[in-house]
């Protein structure tokens, strides 16, 4: 730190350094196996966050990439290009790749409906459900290419999510809460208790196939032999950024104003002639059908998909995903999503204190530091840093 | 269906609804004073139930000749007391902290405790991840007519439940400290000025509302004669169910809650024509109907929500 | 040492030689290759007294394999938890099965999740032997070569189950079941079978895996009076309707499943309650094995505190069926699947272990338990079958 003043790193050079630096450290992490080393690891992680953020680089090194957002985003996708192909054949590491990229595609969706608008929503499995049991059903029942699969999974957790939205607009806070809440229980319940969608059992999935290239068998291009998750990290990502593009897209224009709008003051906003039940309309639907299209594509994935994977403390987690990267910041939520499924996947020794350490971090989490890793006034920030 | 039958349905659905009752009781008092959500009371009712079942062995072992009556009260104190102390313990590490924050965190962050206090006791209580038998400690005296079995110790379960919802609405609405609750509960920097002890009523607030659930868990206990690590999750969404559609912050509508609910799913299973599976479904269907109709329950709070 | 040694190179050498020679012999663990084993079942949630027993059980194996100095590899034991969930069972079947290291696995008690969990096995190649689950659709439902099973199924359990109840002059049954698969065939296979047999269902009801509250469809079923009440299910959900069916003063005969002959059964209701339940299990009990006193003894030794279980001796048996396999012919899975699926006449502390061409051990006992002071005994050794004391009469 003690570098002279004048000297000046560019920022993109800052930005590439980074990137390299977290391709660099998840790769290790992902790698690594022995216990200690993932101990060591998680330690290193914690403390480079801790320093960068009493350092004097924190501001330096948001300015760079607050300056090259289009590179960062870049530099993301690159980051997670080069992991699948350092893993190409490990099929649990890209597994978890391709979860990480779903799981941040639901969030994405969340932040939209509680980040923005301020719609509490605490069904979001529910959603990320019905879009994975559109695709097991379509799949199975019809023939339509699977592709189709992905929007028409959005469009029916967006239909089934427009029956709750009498009692969304009419209800807020806790009894909206309320209202959310029921329903991810009642969602659970009823597709045990549905014997056409599989029962408590649950469904098969067919795999993904797209114009011959089919989704569920290993890749061999030559003589390299690639696991058959690749072809769905490789999805997942296009999703991810469409996803991605989509929200910041809403965030930075009119839309994202008004939804803003609505969640800090309605009364204020619907005196200005904002129609605020318009716009909570419309960021439920939206959330929803991001939801429902990366349960789609998640079942697909899985290739098998049962009601026990869209309960109520699904949703928690997704909910507390956004709650530890910092509600209504994009790239905090990519980072939560990473710790949240990694660390109690690769930390194995905790295997049955996973759900104790897990709730006690989140809730420590909230208690002492309630705006999150990365709080939403600092919008941009490291990409693709994780744990 | 005979009158018998029916009668015995009925007893089902008022005893479950009691139950109930006492869950909603404590989210419905959280709310009253500090307008939060404390969703992790159905798991202080879990350990509520486990702490009572510790306190029996306990009694076993030392005073092994014991008879049922004063057994049950001790347990009944002890398990009270403490889970009484956890309350106030939770109110102050917890929630007070988090006043500042949206309440979607302390929503949160009250789920996350559940998830603490439900895993520990699985972990840490002695092969706590199996259901344990809870002891039958009351009289087990029956009548039986028409297939209506009409149990005493139902019925002394029914009888404290309601004389302790009773003596809570008392101490409420007839007592200073109450006067002191339902000033916090109604203007928090008013109730300041007058000389209460925000915190201090606050605590207090969760002590009695922790106590009333530790009831709730013994009752539980007693009436399935069987308590188990997770129970406390399904309670808690009834419970703070049962207080919603009643209206939050008000007793009475929580004990309406409470009821409903029972009523809904006896209803669910007795008369649906299909599987009986479906009641759990009908019943939060029916809630989230209810809301759409009456958005701030049925017995809506009078104060407009503050801006 | 060789610093320290200022004579010939030759002499420290030969020294160095004989140390070798003597480490070889005396640490002959040391020069062994690693291999990894596989086991997969409940150990959290209602039923991890099964899973933690089964684990133990199929650890045990490794263990005395560990101990003894002729096993050609030293095993490792990796066990995961599928929670008794589908999607879970999934996620530790794709890690087990992707993991390469993994030459073969013991697998499953839940039948829900061993369904789901099949197609993995395939999909990554390999082996594995099902120690618990009951649905027979787990080796019947599909051609894979890589799925054999050392337990019967439901179907035996069932046939035997309808057959004992109607000699014991019981006419008329109210079945509960879970809503999962495992709860569904038993209600499909027992309601055939007791049909067949003259018996009459008076009524049938689903009930979720988690529920608390049995009063409505008990008071129901109350109204109908039966002579028994059939519980398709596991432990958890059996002693809350056992113990309300009390509450309401039902009268009716209790009989469960292979899910609830578990310690855990009678711990939860308490002798009193428990007393007179029966269930029905495949293979024999543990005392009757050939060797059942080796494994009870060898199980105590290594100081293993929770019992076995039903299932421990199965899964017992699975892991030493899939060791004996590596040990002949080193762990590469393709070799091994084969290889297993072709077992005739193997001996295991279960009995002989042959499978047919699904990979179905073809046991053909089935054992009848009744809990009698609050133990489950064998039907035949109990004092209910000699006269002495007597189940629930038919109404």
């Amino acid at each position: 730190m003690n570098q002279p003043r004048d000297f000046v790193i560019p920022g993109p050079v800052f930005c590439i350094g980074l990137a390299v630096f977290a391709a660099i450290y998840l790769a290790l992490f992902l790698s690594s196996e022995s216990q200690a080393a993932i101990l060591v690891y998680m330690a290193a992680g914690g403390m480079v966050l801790l320093l960068n953020n009493m350092s004097e680089l924190k501001p330096r090194l948001s300015e760079a990439i607050k300056g090259n957002e289009r590179l960062c985003n870049r530099l993301a996708v690159a980051v997670v290009l080069a992991l699948t192909a350092a893993f190409h054949a490990d099929h649990y590491t890209l597994f978890l790749i391709g979860t990480i990229l779903l799981y941040i595609v639901v969030v994405l969706g969340l932040n939209v409906q509680l980040g923005f608008t301020g719609v509490i929503n605490f069904s979001c499995a529910s959603f990320f459900g019905i879009g994975g049991y559109t695709s097991a059903m379509l799949l199975s029942k019809t023939s339509l290419p699977p592709l189709l699969a992905l929007p028409l999974g959005g469009v029916c957790a967006a239909v089934v999510g427009s029956i709750l939205l009498l009692p969304v607009l009419r209800t807020s806070g806790h009894y909206a809460a309320l209202v959310t809440m029921a329903f991810a229980l009642l969602f659970r319940i009823f597709l045990e208790v549905n014997d056409a969608l599989g029962g408590p059992q649950g469904v098969p999935v067919r795999s993904m196939s797209l114009a011959g290239w089919d989704f569920g068998s290993d890749l061999v291009i030559g003589d390299l032999q690639m696991s058959f998750y690749v072809s769905y990290v490789l999805l997942g990502l296009v999703l991810l950024c469409l996803a991605f593009s989509f929200v910041r897209r809403i965030e930075r224009s009119w839309i994202g104003l008004s939804l803003d709008a609505v969640r800090v003051d309605e009364t204020a906003s619907a005196c200005f002639g904002v129609d605020v039940a318009r716009w909570k309309i419309t960021a439920f639907t939206i959330g929803n059908f991001l939801s429902g299209v990366a349960g789609a594509l998640y079942a697909m994935m899985l290739a098998y998909i049962s009601p026990a994977n869209f309960t109520f403390g699904d949703s928690l987690i997704f909910l507390s995903i956004l709650l530890l990267g910092g509600v209504g910041n994009s790239w905090g939520v990519v980072m939560a999503t990473a710790v949240v499924v990694l660390v109690p996947e690769k930390f194995q020794v905790i295997q049955e204190y996973r759900y104790l350490i897990y709730s006690a971090l989140v809730l420590l989490m909230i208690v002492f530091r309630p705006h999150g890793i990365l709080p939403r006034k600092t919008r941009i920030y490291r990409p693709g840093e994780a744990a | 269906m005979d009158v018998g039958f029916f009668a015995q349905f009925v007893i089902n659905g008022l005893m479950l609804g009691m139950m109930y009752a006492l869950v909603a009781v404590g989210f419905t008092l959280f709310f009253g004073v500090l307008d939060v959500i404390v969703f992790s009371h159905g798991d202080v009712v879990m350990v509520g139930g486990f702490t009572g079942l510790s306190m029996y062995f306990w009694l076993e072992r030392m005073y092994p000749h014991l008879s049922p009556g004063p057994k049950l009260l001790c347990m009944a104190l002890v398990s009270m007391t403490v889970i009484a102390l956890l309350g106030a313990a939770v109110a102050r590490s917890v929630i007070l902290r988090l006043r500042a924050a949206p309440s979607l965190n302390t929503l949160l962050a009250t789920m996350m405790l559940g998830t603490v206090l439900r895993e520990s006791i699985r972990l840490f209580y002695p092969d706590g991840a199996n259901p344990k038998p809870f002891p039958a400690l009351l009289p087990k005296w029956s009548v039986e007519y028409s297939g209506l079995t009409l149990r005493l110790d139902n019925l002394i379960l029914f009888c404290i439940g309601a004389l302790l919802i009773v003596s809570v609405h008392l101490l409420i609405n007839r007592t200073r400290l109450g006067l002191a609750i339902r000033a916090v509960a109604q203007d928090e920097e008013t109730a300041r000025i007058m000389g209460v002890n925000f915190t201090l009523i606050v605590l207090v607030t969760f002590a009695i509302g922790s106590a009333v659930a530790a009831f709730a868990g013994l009752m539980n206990g007693l009436y399935y004669n069987e308590i188990n690590f997770s129970m406390g999750l399904l309670l808690g969404a009834i419970g703070f169910s049962a207080a919603v559609i009643g209206g939050l912050g008000n007793i009475y509508g929580a004990i309406l809650g409470g009821f409903i609910f029972a009523f809904l799913q006896t209803i669910g299973a007795v008369a649906l024509p299909f599987a009986s599976a479906y009641k759990d479904v009908f019943a939060f269907a029916v809630i989230i109907a209810l809301m759409a109709w009456r958005p701030t329950g049925l017995i809506a709070e009078k104060t407009s929500e503050r801006v | 040492m060789i610093r320290h040694t200022t004579g010939g190179k030759n002499w420290v050498r030969r020294w160095a030689a004989a140390c070798l020679l003597v480490a070889l012999a005396a640490f002959p663990a040391m020069a062994k290759q690693k291999v990894a084993v596989g086991y997969i079942g409940p150990l959290t949630g209602g039923v991890s007294a099964n899973g933690l027993g089964g684990r133990n059980s199929a650890e045990l194996a490794v263990k005395l394999r560990n101990e003894d100095p002729s096993a050609k590899y030293e095993y490792d034991f990796v066990a995961l938890d599928d929670e008794c969930k589908p999607n879970i069972g999934v996620q530790v079947a794709t890690k087990l099965a992707a993991d390469r290291k993994i030459a073969g696995a013991v697998a499953h008690y839940c039948s829900a999740v061993a369904l789901s969990a099949v197609e993995i096995y395939h999909r990554f190649n390999l082996p594995v032997i099902v120690w618990g689950a009951v649905h027979p659709d787990i080796t019947y439902g599909h051609d894979f070569k890589e799925i054999t099973r050392v337990n019967g199924t439901m179907i035996n359990q069932n046939e035997t189950a309808a057959k004992f109840m109607r000699s014991r002059g019981y006419k008329t049954f109210a079945i509960i079941h879970d809503t999962t698969d495992y709860g569904k065939s038993h209600k499909e296979y027992f309601n055939k079978f007791i049909t067949e047999n003259g018996g009459k269902v008076l009524g049938v009801f689903g009930v979720t895996a988690d529920q608390q509250d049995f009063n409505a469809e008990l008071t129901k079923i109350k109204s109908l009076a039966p002579d028994v009440i059939y519980f398709g299910g596991l432990t958890p959900l059996g002693v809350r309707i056992r113990s309300q069916m009390e509450k309401l003063g039902i009268p009716a005969q209790f009989e469960g499943t292979s899910g609830i002959k578990s310690d855990a059964f009678i711990e939860g209701l308490g002798k009193e309650l428990a007393e007179g339940s029966l269930s029905f299990i495949e293979g024999m009990p543990l005392e009757k094995l050939p060797r059942g006193a080796f494994f009870s003894a060898a199980y105590d030794n290594h100081g293993y505190t929770q019992p076995p279980e039903a299932y421990g001796p199965f899964a017992f048996a699975a892991m030493s069926l899939l060791l004996d396999n590596i040990e002949k012919l080193g762990p590469t899975r393709a070799k091994l699947i084969p290889a297993i699926r072709a077992t005739k006449d193997a001996d295991s502390i279960v009995g002989p272990i042959s499978f047919d061409d699904h990979g179905q051990n073809t046991v053909a006992a089935i054992s009848k338990y009744v809990v009698q002071d609050g133990k489950w005994v064998l039907w035949e050794d109990s004092e209910y079958a000699s006269g002495k004391r007597s189940l629930k009469k038919p109404q």
